[in-house]
């Protein structure tokens, strides 16, 4: 080395030390996640605090199951916390709890990031008017099948609507692949029910639950939500397509059961054909492909999680408001011109993602490729859209909506008379 | 209560007194007065964390809405159809494992350490282990029922109301059973040997044996048992959570599943705690008739 | 009875014990064979009772974080497995950790405090006895947030101590009521006797009645231990980090992962039985004989 390569080098270490020790302290954040893959999450930290040195982050991770009911304990208890996950279905709630504020209010620099995210996350982020986040991951709901399975009933391409997803389940069932050939995940407390429900229903044209006023119409006769519900009655009851068991199932048990080969159809958030497709899980990886959602559209739901800025963090001063600021960029928006994270996210995990010139990037591409398909997957996302009507009511009043739906399905109740209860909850709740 | 016996204090025992009970006291007594004057204060407001602006007072208003919802009165139901299965299931189940570990034979001192162990594995993860068990697509209990030959496909034993109120009710008693059995075989060791003695001199056998002298004597620990799995079965909660999710259609959806979901999913705190002081109004009545049994039970034993 | 009665009755005995035992041992056998089998080969219908493949390699990705076979081999995917099932270690020294110190807890403010209710004489007995037993009969889904909200205050969110304290709170209403009945039925003429030569109150305890009641102040303990050990809905808003949270919380979080193995959460349910069991064996005996000492009616 030589003598004034080290001199600089001297100096820029006696910079950045006499910065540390002068300066501020280290500002800390403390961020708040659901548990997964939280040594990837610490080594994003650990970079980013390297890239920041004025920034230390003390990172808190809760079940995923049970996140919310943590983070209501800590928001009450003023437990403090800076940023933190969040998703679109419990936006509503936390900003009109006065948990969580609006980005733009603090940041406008946020603003131009706008045109790069898919507008279903946009939406899924924004509370009146005004987004509250930038996103950790972001993922539609897609149809998965069994691609062999499919061939062994005679049928060489995927369905394109639902009465084709009939017509081939019955050919299965009858050549005996598989006893019930589809299954979902409608256990009556999973949040995933409802989305998968909504993306159905997003397959048709006439696909509105709500009209602009947020009055439910979705009970009426002959609505897309009533086709639905008819169409998963039937399946479950006259023609025994549909895995009875479905009632009890959550997402990872239906995974498990389609890897193993006893599922032929099934509607998922799209990372799980990642876990599909590997092969010390599962018996059946690699025959698994996505098909665009059917039904008259190819419309489905796109959802999305996010990381957040809390009020606390607000209230803490300028120092705390631009930690988090660097801290929300780094984690969701660009590094030199780069999404690294989101990147990382995508490629090592296969999660999802609303940055769309990600979509541009040949190394994803390449990644995507090797357990999915990649042109599929960025047509299908173009055609998703958020969840209507999210309000704050709308997680309890999707519970109940699960729950008449269940007994229609157990026969219980017809399934417009289902579709008519929860309309009359939604009522009730909107009042 | 009456237990105490000797005469006057002396100060310095008394002294003595208060030291000694006082950790004891402060600790419950902080983790008890707030909790109660919390529940208690939040119920006759009008608070919904969503709305933050304000929590007016509101009288009953909660408590009448919690009453005339439709849940309460279904859940109340299943409630109690849960404890009717549950309690007697886990009392007659430890009465008779009791006896086998009663039993002076080296079976019995193998069921004396494996009966601990449903105890000693949390409830939570009890429930993942069940939930895989019962499961439709690849569960045990099917792949086992199918190798006999006793099933011709797989049950989806969770998806129908009744089988899966079983289902919960045979996981609930596995983590139930060790404690009833264990009361009951101390209880059972209890009982002097020269009564059975003088019941088998007098020519009685082993049946009449049981009818004139455990189960007599058994009362007091029986009563227990039954008030007190009455509770557990009223608060249960994290077992049907992780098998059941309270479904299908909410089939297996109790009254504690109501606090949780008025809490934590509707963010709604009045109504939660207006509910959790009913519930534990009800407790209260199964308080008192366990406290009066406790107490006849120290009488009995004088 | 004649001997082929007797014989009959014990053949009925083992058989029943026999099926009982099928109940108890069934699921945690099921766990167990899981536990070494590749995750693949657990969703077979009907399974192989006898596991086809027997691995090690469920216990190597807990112990040593290496990837079982399978897991690495989809382009550029890390393997998606249960990362987190890798903290049950840790868990499982927090849990033990916290559950032997509720017990010691136990053992130490419940013995005394029970001593005193047993012997002593004070004002406000009666009330503060009904009162500790009356606590423990609070449901526990009505207190979760006021404890939140009481350990947050006191600052011990993500500690040992705060999963100590509430689980003291539950524990000792039970020791103090155990232990006040099994004093009571000790006679006290050796204490008093040895308090007339100059023994105070709190000696007479450690030294004279203390050794005596060993075997319910090990129920009581074994009591407290499980207790603790068991507890899931406050160590789940109490903990934030792997810094306090215990093995059901560990093994909750995995197992509601897209990412879990069943294979790697047997392992961690297996690892999970051993430090209650362990302890149970060590305080069987003592257990019952403790409940015998106290429900007895001799």
């Amino acid at each position: 080395m030589s003598a004034r390569r080290s001199i600089v080098s001297l100096l820029v270490a006696l910079s950045l030390t006499t910065a540390v020790a002068f300066g501020a302290t280290p500002v800390q954040l403390t961020f708040t996640v659901w548990s997964y893959s939280n040594d990837v999450i610490l080594d994003n930290i650990k970079k980013f605090e390297a890239k920041n040195p004025g920034i230390k982050v003390a990172m808190q991770d809760f079940s995923w199951e049970k996140y919310t009911d943590v983070m209501t304990a800590r928001f009450v208890g003023k437990t403090s916390t800076d940023v933190a996950y969040s998703s679109d279905h419990w936006l509503q709630q936390w900003a009109a709890a006065n948990w969580i504020v609006p980005l733009e209010d603090f940041f406008p620099q946020v603003k131009p990031y706008k045109p790069d995210f898919a507008p279903y996350a946009i939406e899924g982020m924004t509370y009146k008017g005004k987004l509250y986040g930038l996103p950790y991951y972001a993922d539609t709901i897609i149809f998965i099948y069994n691609e062999d399975m499919l061939k062994k009933a005679g049928f060489s391409r995927p369905p394109a609507t639902w009465d084709d997803v009939t017509k081939m389940a019955l050919a299965m069932k009858e050549k005996k692949v598989v006893e019930y050939p589809i299954m979902f995940q409608f256990q009556d407390i999973t949040p995933w029910y409802i989305e998968v429900f909504l993306s159905m229903v997003y397959s048709y044209k006439d696909f509105r639950m709500f009209d602009n006023d947020l009055n439910a119409i979705f009970d009426k006769d002959g609505s897309a939500a009533h086709k639905v519900a008819q169409w998963l009655a039937d399946g479950m009851r006259k023609h025994k397509i549909i895995n009875p068991a479905s009632l009890e199932t959550t997402e990872i048990p239906l995974v498990k059961a389609m890897g193993a080969g006893q599922v032929a159809f099934a509607v998922l958030p799209k990372y799980n054909l990642a876990d599909l497709n590997t092969p010390g899980a599962h018996a059946q990886a690699g025959k698994f492909k996505m098909a665009l959602m059917p039904g008259e559209t190819h419309g489905t739901v796109g959802f999305v999680r996010f990381y957040a800025m809390t009020k606390m963090a607000a209230d803490r001063g300028k120092d705390a408001r631009d930690a988090a600021w660097k801290f929300l960029e780094y984690f969701g928006g660009r590094t030199d011109g780069q999404f690294a994270v989101v990147k990382r996210w995508a490629l090592e995990k296969g999660l999802g993602f609303a940055q769309l010139p990600l979509y541009k990037d040949q190394q994803i591409r390449a990644a995507i490729n090797k357990w999915g398909n990649v042109t599929l997957e960025e047509q299908q996302s173009k055609l998703a859209r958020a969840k209507e009507a999210l309000t704050p009511f709308w997680g309890p009043w999707s519970l109940e909506f699960q729950k008449e739906m269940n007994k229609a399905l157990l026969g219980q109740k017809t399934a417009l008379d289902a579709l008519k209860a929860s309309a009359a909850k939604w009522k009730e709740m909107k009042k | 209560m009456n237990l105490i016996v000797p005469p006057r204090p002396k100060y310095r025992e008394a002294r003595y007194a208060y030291a000694t009970v006082l950790p004891v006291v402060l600790l419950v007594a902080l983790f008890t007065l707030y909790p109660i004057g919390f529940a208690v204060v939040t119920s006759l407001r009008e608070v919904v964390l969503y709305k933050p602006e304000s929590t007016p007072f509101v009288g009953l208003k909660n408590y009448v809405d919690v009453i005339r919802s439709e849940f309460f009165t279904s859940a109340w139901g299943h409630t109690l159809t849960f404890a009717a299965g549950a309690v007697p299931f886990a009392t007659v189940l430890g009465f008779g494992i009791a006896h086998l570990l009663n039993a002076r034979t080296r079976m019995a001192s193998f069921l004396n350490v494996t009966i601990l162990l449903p105890w000693a594995i949390p409830t939570v993860i009890s429930g993942i282990i069940w939930a895989w068990i019962f499961n439709s697509s690849y569960g045990a209990f099917n792949g086992a029922l199918y190798s006999l030959g006793v099933i011709e496909r797989y049950v989806p034993w969770l998806s129908r109301p009744t089988t899966a109120l079983l289902s919960v009710l045979f996981a609930h008693v596995w983590k139930e059973v060790p404690l009833t059995s264990i009361l009951y075989l101390a209880a059972l060791q209890a009982i002097p040997d020269e009564l059975f003695d003088a019941a088998r001199a007098d020519g009685a056998g082993a049946l009449a044996a049981l009818r004139h002298i455990t189960i007599p004597l058994l009362i007091p620990t029986t009563l227990i048992i039954v008030v007190y799995e009455t509770m557990v079965a009223i608060v249960t909660f994290d077992l049907l959570y992780v098998m059941t999710g309270g479904g299908p259609g909410g089939a297996t959806s109790l009254i504690s599943y109501f606090v949780y979901n008025s809490m934590f999913t509707s963010y709604n705190f009045g109504q939660g705690a207006a509910l959790a002081v009913l519930l534990a109004a009800s407790l209260v009545v199964f308080i008192v008739i366990y406290l009066r049994l406790l107490r006849s039970e120290e009488l009995y034993r004088e | 009875m004649s001997p082929r009665r007797r014989r009959w009755g014990n053949l009925v005995v083992t058989l029943l014990g026999l099926v009982v035992a099928a109940y108890i041992l069934a699921p945690f056998a099921w766990v167990a064979l899981s536990s070494i089998q590749p995750e693949k080969e657990l969703f077979r219908v009907p399974p192989h009772w006898i596991p086809r493949i027997v691995t090690a390699d469920n216990y190597r990705f807990i112990f040593t974080g290496k990837f079982p076979a399978g897991y690495q081999e989809t382009g550029l995917l890390r393997g998606r497995i249960s990362e987190k099932a890798r903290d049950a270690l840790p868990a499982l020294r927090n849990s033990t950790i916290v559950a032997l110190t509720v017990a010691l807890a136990n053992l130490i403010f419940g013995t005394i405090a029970a001593y005193t209710f047993a012997r002593v004489r004070f004002r406000g007995a009666n009330p503060l006895y009904v009162f500790i037993l009356a606590s423990r009969l609070l449901p526990p889904m009505a207190v979760a947030i006021p404890y939140y909200l009481i350990i947050n205050r006191l600052g011990l969110l993500d500690r040992y101590s705060a999963l100590i304290l509430i689980h003291s709170t539950f524990t000792l209403p039970f020791t103090v009521w155990f232990l006040t009945i099994y004093f009571r039925r000790v006679p006290p003429d050796i204490e008093e006797a040895a308090m007339v030569d100059g023994c105070t109150r709190l000696q007479a305890l450690l030294r004279i009645v203390a050794p005596v009641a060993a075997p319910a102040l090990a129920a009581t303990a074994a009591f407290a231990f499980m207790f603790s050990y068991n507890d899931f809905p406050f160590a789940l808003f109490v903990t934030a980090t792997i810094r306090s949270q215990t093995i059901p919380v560990i093994v909750s979080v995995t197992a509601v992962n897209p990412d879990v193995s069943f294979g790697v959460v047997a392992v961690a349910v297996v690892l999970t039985m051993i430090p209650p069991v362990a302890f149970a064996m060590v305080f069987r005996n003592y257990i019952t004989r403790g409940l015998i000492a106290v429900t007895t009616t001799r």
